[in-house]
């Protein structure tokens, strides 16, 4: 089977095409998603958290680094939430949730194609991709954006952590500071980045496990493409967001 | 659950503590960790280099919106030479490598697990560790100080464009900003960065899949942690490494 960049272009795009299909024609199961959603809400709560906070840990750190040479010590909160929510928190969530549930949902699609469980689906007459594709991207789309606001509140707490608690800034200063720059169009923007992450990531982690072959070694291989595509393409897509949302077109 | 978390601490301190032994007691052959670090850097070239270009060019424009409301355009140089520099170029080596090299290893070694390959070299009296664990620990340690440099440059230059095409900003105000905020020290820390990461992702990747569970379910699984750990030391150990080296 031959296998360049075009054609599996063509191929992802036949198989998200399947998916739109069968989310447009109702066949698809709604319990199930919102079992993935709890499930990788809850396994990824922590390791996005917990990433998140040294983050902004290091902005704080760093800016205050920079801030210090012009002695505009009072930026820094502003500096700190304008980029850990416009850029970062929807980066580091989607890659979090990329390596940690995209990656899962990869490897029980593709243990399922290796043990021909997804052929007994639709030997049973069950369309496989409503039953396990659909919900699967659709939790991704969930979760992604709640999250991408959890880790701009810890990305922003890891900042007042080292600005307020080492550099000993105070509280009521960097409180001030903090939404100066940032609207409710940045959140907005921010949610809708995860958005878009949560689609892609949740396509590119089902089709690779939905069409994943060769025994154990397939499933690792689809497990580990999945990982370098999605954030391959988050940073990619990432570029283009930001300069369609943050350029004035939309204010 | 902490227990647990502790005990597989412990482990894995045993088994990086047996990589060094076996390392010391068979030698290390040379030819095939530069095998290993020469088949790491071609193969994560392309990739790396498309996320840093894209990368840098983030960069500019967030700074530039950050900066821009304060009228101080031309400190866009400074943070984009700063922050990609001393932070973002590191961490994104190491994640791009964690995600593809590291992810690759521990599927390898949990698919040779689960196949008794692993037992079978033991039979054959055959230290798999320093035949499977050593070379590409050692070889990731060579390519991703480089691949780090590598990014650096590409980063830096896509911002450039950026900065002159998209944004505006006069070309040689803004590279004179770049290039005068980076200095060899800078340089310097990002490379002992890259090396600390470099042990992180080969000892952790192959820690998991040198004791993951046998068959398709486990070698995932054993994957899936694989890459969700390094990630998540790196990024925290990102955070000392700054303190240490800057504070």
């Amino acid at each position: 089977m031959s296998s360049g960049p075009l054609i599996s272009v063509g191929r992802y795009g036949l198989f998200v095409g399947a998916a739109i299909r069968a989310c447009l024609a109702g066949r698809w199961a709604f319990r199930e998603m919102l079992e993935h959603a709890s499930t990788v809400a809850l396994r990824c709560f922590l390791p996005v958290t917990i990433t998140a906070l040294p983050f902004g840990a290091v902005i704080g750190f760093q800016g205050m680094a920079i801030l210090d040479l012009f002695s505009a010590h009072r930026l820094i909160s502003s500096l700190l939430s304008v980029f850990v929510i416009r850029e970062l928190a929807p980066v580091i969530a989607a890659v979090l949730v990329a390596a940690q549930a995209g990656s899962s949902f990869a490897a029980e699609l593709g243990a399922m194609r290796i043990k021909e469980e997804l052929d007994a689906t639709s030997v049973m007459s069950v369309d496989p991709i409503g039953w396990h594709v659909v919900p699967r991207i659709g939790a991704m789309a969930i979760v992604i954006p709640a999250l991408t606001i959890l880790a701009g509140a810890f990305g922003v707490f890891g900042g007042w952590l080292v600005v307020v608690g080492l550099e000993g800034q105070p509280h009521g200063v960097f409180m001030a500071h903090l939404a100066q720059d940032l609207t409710t169009f940045d959140l907005g923007a921010s949610a809708f980045k995860g958005l878009v992450y949560g689609v892609l990531i949740g396509t590119i982690a089902c089709w690779k496990g939905f069409n994943a072959t060769g025994g154990a070694e397939g499933v690792g291989r689809a497990v580990n493409d999945t990982v370098v595509l999605s954030v391959m393409f988050v940073l990619v897509s990432n570029y283009l967001l930001s300069s369609l949302l943050f350029s004035g077109v939309f204010r | 659950m902490i227990t647990a978390f502790v005990r597989s601490v412990g482990r894995y301190g045993l088994f990086c503590w047996d990589c060094g032994v076996s390392a010391w007691r068979h030698g290390v052959r040379w030819d095939r960790v530069m095998g290993e670090a020469s088949k790491l850097g071609v193969r994560s070239f392309g990739v790396l280099a498309v996320m840093a270009l894209f990368v840098g060019t983030n960069l500019a424009i967030q700074g530039h919106a950050a900066f821009s409301a304060l009228g101080a355009q031309s400190l866009v140089g400074m943070f984009v030479a700063l922050a990609g520099v001393r932070e973002v170029c590191p961490l994104l080596a190491g994640t791009m490598v964690a995600a593809k090299a590291g992810t690759e290893m521990t599927a390898q070694l949990a698919v040779m697990r689960t196949k008794e390959q692993i037992d079978a070299l033991e039979v054959m009296a055959i230290d798999p560790r320093a035949e499977l664990v050593v070379p590409p620990l050692l070889g990731i340690m060579i390519a991703l100080p480089a691949l780090t440099i590598i990014s650096i440059a590409i980063a830096l230059g896509s911002s450039v464009a950026v900065a002159v095409w998209q944004l505006g900003l006069e070309y040689g105000d803004y590279v004179d900003w770049l290039v005068s905020n980076i200095t060899v020290f800078d340089l310097t820390a990002a490379m002992i960065k890259a090396l600390v990461f470099a042990v992180v992702i080969a000892t952790v990747s192959g820690w998991f899949g040198f004791f993951s569970e046998r068959g398709p379910i486990g070698v995932g699984s054993a994957t899936n942690k694989a890459v969700v750990v390094m990630c998540i030391v790196c990024i925290t150990l990102n955070f000392f490494l700054t303190t240490v080296l800057y504070g």
